[in-house]
């Protein structure tokens, strides 16, 4: 069987450019070369597969100038026609993730090559891409290349080759959402009286079948005095003043913003807009009010209905944001919102 | 209670003048074995026939799976309360003809039942392609009532299975395997230090083609019970469903209940053992609560400290679960439940119709969704008339060349809830 | 419980004949999934459900046939039975459909499997005061 051609996607730290200060460095395609993990790679491809070329690009620079990046690198890739795209591995590493994730999925969506890539489970890269490619679940720093690349190499020829791919247990990849049936070594009571053992024991052991997630919130009492109550506004949708000065990034937001709104009847075109990456934005910014209803509660403001409308409002972009950071901003704003005093929050999303 | 049980190996089955068991081969009398099938007048007639591993045959629309047995020392005698007399069983001796099984079939209702392939793509999910099948297709008196036809094919399979069980009743087995257990007092005595687990099992019983059946009691009407483990290897529960065939227990599946089997292999050893609990899965709400109450509660009173729960079929027994799974960790006792999912053609559906966040240790029997290609095999055993109508097939599954497309629902068996497969999912 | 106290909805015409005269049953003319939204309807009405809305395991998408058990009674709103026939009609999602590609007879079979599944419920309710 010919050797498949393999497209690698690398960033500029693993290409030994340099760290966060070579971040913003273009995009760029070195035909013919291995470089970095690409090394590992080859090595376990073996007969099966090439690296015909390597693409590098700065993670900020990707990020940052993303229709840009992500239209140069397709070209690049389009131009070499390789058999299948693999990205990374990008193990814990937030914007890398981000990126190995997009343009793998844009590369499959897009050009239709399959792609493959890696990364650890908690990058907020695979949350976003996991069920649109293949995403070989990694350690979280790059001491797990070894076990990275084991995963990645035979999963990347498998998809080049169309051939079918197993379950996520046997492949390795970060369960996609899609339920694949396999022949597992032992029985299912036997799998069932093993797993039973270990929880008598308190050790860990791995359902076969988790449940859906429930992170569920058990809602507070119902306001009782409405008309005497102060209400605050929050929202995942990205409202932010027009021009967004405190830059909350358009997907995974690594911060929030806190925006006051004394004397403010109404948002506008002209004074607010949304930060948000992951809905068409054209509703929202026309009249932001649709995703922060600052106008309506200032009427029941008025007819008395509620007491006050709190002066200052919280906002991030829920699109891609890690829980863990959405938990870390919702602790730090709600003490706030304790202390000025807030009887209760709407919180609004998208 | 003790059970010895006799595993005698049967190496091929043959059609001859005379019933019997020799050197490993299964003689059968098609004459009287069709005389027993035909002791119930509801029975217009009745042909049998063999289907061995590998060979190119399909057999559909398959009713139930029964291994053949015989009691030949202690109370009772094989299917108490349905053939033998209601007697409590599971002490003594019994002897099993391990390799092979009687199946029944036969058209019920139109869209009804399973399929067995001998070999090929299907042979790989049903269990009983690995069985010699000595197989019985039973045709109704004319203007039989479904229920009825039920019954009376239910029953001739068991008659047929305790008549081919007794050709053993004085031979010596290949094998045998003991498998003991203590009472309450007596487990805590001997086994203080081992944690106390059971087996809670989940019995259909919904109505027709959804019923089981213990001692004879249809199991709808039953509160939550403890038994011996070793009960159900006497036959104690038996199978009155086949619809939607790839998670429902056929007779087979009871008596050699993998769940039992693999606690006792660990009993003594990691665990106490302590008993098999029985519930059921009712289509009324209030009886699912008392149920799994009385689960839960006998879970508590036997001092458990783990339990594994086995479902039995799709959608509402998938409450069943939860609630059992629940209420049982409720009381402090831990536990792993099996299932079986419904996750689209696709694999990208919610698998079960409930769910609740202490069900964190689940064990599946895969996809029962997943389409596969069953190619046209040289002979079917029963009618093809019926597979175009059966569960997860439809008018439009024979394809042009004679091939089914079809979803692993029909396969009796496929994907068993009692962990009788290795059939998995992630 | 007394057959006073509980709703059929049903859109199986055996259902309807056989216990429509002594029994309160709402007959329906409309498909198995509708048959659950009509059930979801009355539950947001105060109604509680009484059977399981996926009884039997012929599936939705397969059988066209449905009946399901509800209290006559109206109460605030259930909050278990909301959640179980809001999965039910999420569940019917992931079946092929089917059910208009069987042959004739094939029909009276499904709406006597619903009917016997219901009629288990009914010797349920019946039995409790």
């Amino acid at each position: 069987m010919a050797k498949l051609k393999v497209v690698h996607y690398i960033n500029q730290f693993f290409a030994q450019i340099g760290g966060e200060e070579k971040a913003d460095y273009p995009a760029e395609i070195r035909v013919g070369e291995v470089v970095g993990p690409g090394m590992a790679l080859t090595q376990k491809f073996g007969e099966d597969a090439e690296i015909i070329a390597t693409i590098v690009c700065g993670d900020s620079y990707f990020n940052e100038n993303l229709e840009k990046a992500k239209a140069d690198i397709l070209a690049m890739v389009k131009e070499q026609a390789p058999d299948v795209f693999v990205a990374g591995p990008a193990f814990n590493a937030g914007r890398y993730g981000v990126a190995c994730g997009t343009i793998a999925a844009a590369v499959q969506e897009e050009l239709g090559i399959p792609a493959v890539t890696g990364m650890y489970v908690e990058n907020p890269g695979a949350d976003m891409f996991k069920t649109q490619v293949y995403i070989v679940s990694t350690k979280n720093s790059a001491a797990g290349m070894r076990d990275a690349v084991n995963k990645l190499a035979p999963l990347a020829v498998k998809v080049g080759r169309g051939e079918a791919i197993g379950a996520s247990s046997q492949e390795g990849y970060i369960p996609n959402g899609v339920r694949v049936n396999f022949f597992e070594k032992e029985r299912g009571s036997k799998r069932a009286v093993k797993m039973l053992l270990k929880k008598l024991a308190d050790k860990p052991f791995e359902t076969e079948f988790p449940m859906p997630d429930f992170d569920r919130v058990e809602p507070n009492p119902a306001v009782k005095d409405l008309a005497h109550a102060k209400i605050a506004l929050v929202t995942s949708g990205g409202i932010v003043p027009k021009g967004n000065p405190d830059h909350i990034e358009s997907s995974s937001a690594s911060h929030y913003g806190e925006y006051d709104i004394a004397g403010v009847m109404d948002l506008t075109e002209e004074t607010y807009e949304t930060a948000h990456g992951g809905y068409d934005p054209v509703y929202a910014n026309e009249d932001s009010d649709r995703v922060l209803p600052v106008d309506v509660l200032r009427d029941m403001e008025k007819e008395g209905k509620i007491g006050e409308l709190h002066h200052l409002f919280y906002t991030t972009t829920g699109n891609g944001t890690a829980v863990a950071s959405s938990k870390a901003f919702a602790a730090e704003f709600s003490a706030k919102l304790k202390a000025d005093g807030v009887d209760a929050v709407i919180l609004t999303s998208t | 209670m003790r059970l010895e049980l006799g595993h005698i190996y049967i190496k091929d089955i043959q059609f001859a003048a005379e019933s019997k068991i020799e050197d490993g081969i299964l003689y059968v009398s098609e004459e009287a074995a069709r005389a027993v099938a035909l002791e119930d007048e509801k029975i217009k007639s009745v042909s049998f026939d063999i289907a061995k591993p590998g060979e190119s045959v399909r057999i559909t629309p398959v009713k139930d799976v029964i291994e053949p047995r015989v009691k030949v020392e202690g109370r009772g005698g094989i299917f108490p309360g349905v053939i033998a007399k209601v007697d409590t069983v599971g002490d003594g001796k019994t002897y099993a003809l391990k390799g092979m099984a009687v199946v029944t079939a036969g058209k019920i209702v139109g869209f009804q039942e399973g399929i067995i392939d001998m070999t090929g793509p299907g042979a790989d999910y049903t269990p009983f392609s690995q069985t010699l099948n000595l197989v019985m297709v039973c045709e109704p008196v004319d203007g039989i009532k479904q229920h009825d036809y039920e019954a009376a094919v239910r029953f001739a399979g068991f008659r047929v299975a305790t008549y081919i069980g007794e050709l053993a009743r004085d031979l010596t087995p290949d094998e045998t395997k003991v498998y003991e257990t203590c009472t309450i007092k007596e487990g805590m005595e001997k086994y203080p230090d081992l944690p106390r687990v059971a087996y809670v099992q989940m019995l259909q019983s919904q109505g027709l083609l959804h019923d089981t059946y213990v001692y004879g009691v249809d199991a709808k009407k039953i509160v939550p019970t403890i038994m011996s483990p070793t009960e159900v290897m006497d036959g104690a529960i038996v199978s009155g469903n086949c619809v939607s065939a790839c998670d429902k227990n056929p007779t087979y599946v009871h008596l050699n209940n993998p769940v039992v089997e693999d606690m006792f292999e660990q009993h003594g050893k990691t665990i106490n053992f302590v008993a098999h609990i029985i519930t059921n899965e009712n289509v009324y709400l209030a009886d699912k609560q008392r149920s799994s109450d009385w689960t839960a509660k006998l879970c508590k009173m036997l001092d458990l400290d783990g339990a594994i729960v086995s479902q039995e079929g799709f959608g509402n027994p998938d409450t069943d679960l939860i609630m059992n799974c629940k209420k049982i960790e409720a009381e402090g006792v831990k536990t792993v439940i099996i299932t079986d999912e419904y996750a689209g053609r696709d694999g990208k559906s919610q698998s079960l119709a409930d769910a609740d966040p202490s069900a964190d240790a689940v064990v599946t029997g895969g996809n029962a969704n997943q389409v596969i290609i069953l190619p046209k095999l040289d002979k079917v055993i029963g009618t093809l008339d019926y597979v175009t109508k059966i569960a997860g097939a439809s008018e439009e599954t024979l394809r042009e060349d004679g091939s089914l497309e079809v979803e692993l629902q029909v396969l009796t068996g496929a994907t068993n809830e009692t962990g009788f497969n290795k059939l998995s999912a992630r | 419980m007394n057959r006073g106290n509980y709703i059929i909805v049903t859109n199986n015409p055996l259902v309807l004949e056989k216990h429509g005269e002594t029994h309160n049953v709402v007959y329906k003319d409309v498909s198995y999934e509708d048959v659950l939204r009509e059930v979801r309807d009355r539950i947001h009405e105060g109604h509680s459900m009484l059977t399981h809305p996926l009884s039997g395991s012929v599936k939705p998408n397969e059988t066209p046939y449905k009946s399901i058990m509800i209290s006559a009674e109206r109460r605030g709103i259930d909050e278990g039975s909301v959640a179980l026939i809001e999965n039910a009609i999420h569940a019917c999602g992931k079946f092929e459909f089917k059910s208009d590609r069987y042959q004739p007879e094939v029909y009276e079979d499904f709406k006597l499997i619903d009917c016997t599944l219901i009629e288990s419920g009914m010797a349920s309710a019946d039995a409790l005061r």
